[in-house]
């Protein structure tokens, strides 16, 4: 007798391997679950079809919710069809449907690397990481009085803390603009790829999403601060890559829009 | 903003709630609608924070809440998955929820998800398997749970138990509750050729501390008609029916309108629990 474990091994395969059109029974895995269960052949591959199909709509849906503008950048039928290629390739590895789509902006950008969509897998990587900064939880707000209380000398070796929900972002696309054109109710507008991109901090706070242009010493500061580096090092390294870089007031910056949240 | 611990909730009333979704967040807080309880999906909130965990937290200030997952994969072959079973208690223990339901599902092997509620053979090998399962997250949650029938499109040929046989026996091994889903009865009766009054009778009054109500389609699939249980329409007159038998049998349940693909208003939704309500009160007059 079948064991459950192979039961289940069978069935599994047949819903995440091959096309999830239900024409599609004459795949290898379908025919190897088809005997698995109590229907004669063509029924039991159509009935087989209707959870291969809510597995790929699930998961479509899912990538929907994480994507919207690449879903209307790129339209309900070929989004549908990425979506399943992908998930044949990337299956999900978990209950909750959250994290399914993490590896899809590498997935896209290998699909587009040198077309002219390449600029798909960068609008993708914002949106995966706006997902991630919307699911922050708000930390206490900085206490600026236990800063007073830090003697100057030691400010060097303080590491400071960057809010859970602070994303860094570059891309040389204007991804920001992009994605404001295609998440809103009005048309999206047509906007010229070559106006080049920018570096970004996108930040949650109180729920509500807020982007901040960088300079190169404020990117790669940030950048310092997340790695933990202490405060010294950090600007050292700013500096290394911008002669404008300004610490005190870029620390002044980042605490007032609550981007740095302790130390 | 953090969400705070609240007490634990009084447990449902046997009347009848609203699955809770995303798109109601709003218009439950700034109205406070006349819903006796909420039901949420556990992993839609599983989150360290965001919206959707703040306005649960909100809800469940105002509302008895009970917790519904969809993604614990209690019939998988493999081993339990600590992460998600960890995420369930910090969200049980956030919510502080009256009960916290399963499906007798599987769905995942070999670390792979389909992230759909499979059915299980019902063999004596999978009601011991699944039973063990049941009771090992019941030891981490530290709570019962109660384990939810679901619809299904295939049986196997190696199944030997009746699903009723298979789910009276799980609850009687595993110690959990029941949370019977009328439509998904109706549903894979359908489906499979058995009679909905001969499932109620062989379910154990005692363990049924739930009931589910919601809505199905009828596709044609290679010839055959299936009933699909699409949670988008409202419940069938059968399934009203099969409620009534239900009701008769197992007496009143906190009972819940599900509704899932095309949410419609709030409005329909209560008038569906409403109408419940309606049903259940002309029974218990009947009965008097």
């Amino acid at each position: 007798m079948t064991s459950l474990h192979e039961l289940q091994s069978r069935l599994l395969d047949a819903l995440l391997s091959g096309s999830a059109e239900p024409a599609d029974s004459a795949s290898a895995n379908v025919a190897a679950a088809l005997p698995l269960i109590d229907a004669p052949g063509p029924a039991a591959a159509a009935r087989l079809a209707v959870y291969r199909q809510t597995v790929h709509s699930n998961v479509a849906a899912a990538l929907r919710s994480t994507y919207p503008a690449v879903w209307r950048l790129v339209g309900e039928d070929y989004f549908r069809k990425v979506a399943r290629e992908f998930i044949i390739r990337h299956p999900s590895e978990c209950g909750d449907l959250t994290p399914v789509g993490a590896l899809f902006p590498a997935y896209l950008a290998r699909l587009h690397d040198h077309d002219e969509y390449a600029y798909l897998a960068d609008v993708a990587r914002f949106e995966w990481l706006i997902q991630e900064a919307l699911l922050c939880l708000e930390p206490p707000p900085f206490d600026l009085a236990r800063l007073r209380l830090v003697a100057p000398a030691a400010y060097d070796a303080l590491r400071f803390v960057l809010h859970p929900a602070l994303r860094l972002f570059e891309s040389r696309y204007p991804v920001r603009r992009i994605w404001e054109s295609n998440v809103g109710a009005a048309e999206p507008e047509s906007i010229d790829l070559a106006v080049g991109g920018e570096r970004l901090a996108l930040l949650q706070r109180r729920l509500q999403l807020h982007f901040h242009a960088l300079t190169t010493g404020e990117w790669c500061w940030l950048e310092a601060l997340a790695a933990g580096e202490p405060f010294a090092a950090s600007v050292e390294t700013a500096m290394a890559s911008d002669d404008a870089f300004d610490a005190v007031a870029a620390l002044r910056r980042f605490v007032s829009i609550g981007a740095i949240v302790d130390f | 903003m953090a969400p705070h611990l609240v007490q634990p909730t009084p447990p449902l009333p046997a009347s009848a709630g609203i699955g809770l979704r995303a798109p109601h967040h709003a218009s439950v807080l700034a109205d406070s609608p006349d819903v006796a309880w909420f039901e949420a999906h556990s992993e839609n909130y599983f989150a360290d924070g965001g919206a959707h965990v703040e306005c649960l937290s909100r809800i469940r200030e105002r509302y008895p809440l009970s917790l519904h997952g969809v993604g614990l994969s209690l019939g998988s072959t493999d081993p339990l998955n600590a992460q998600h079973l960890a995420r369930l208690k910090r969200a049980v223990e956030r919510f502080a929820p009256a009960l916290v339901s399963e499906h007798l599902s599987w769905s995942s092997v070999k670390g792979r998800f389909a992230n759909d509620l499979l059915p299980l053979p019902y063999t004596e090998e999978a009601l011991r398997h699944v039973s063990r399962r049941i009771a090992a997250a019941q030891d981490a949650l530290g709570r019962q749970l109660l384990i939810e029938n679901v619809s299904s499109y295939v049986s196997y040929r190696c199944s030997s138990l009746t699903e009723w046989e298979f789910l009276a026996g799980v609850a009687v091994e595993s110690g959990c509750g029941i949370l019977l889903d009328l439509n998904n009865i109706y549903v894979s009766a359908h489906n499979h050729g058995f009679a909905c009054v001969d499932y109620l009778e062989g379910i154990p009054v005692d363990a049924v501390q739930e009931f589910h109500l919601a809505g199905h389609t009828r596709i044609d699939a290679g010839g055959e008609s299936l009933l699909i249980d699409t949670h988008g329409a409202p419940v069938s007159d059968a399934v009203w029916d099969l409620y009534r038998h239900a009701l008769r049998r197992f007496g009143a349940r906190p009972t819940l309108i599900e509704w899932d693909t095309d949410i419609p208003s709030l409005e329909v939704l209560t008038a569906e629990a409403r109408r419940a309500d309606a049903l259940e009160a002309a029974l218990h007059d009947l009965a008097a």
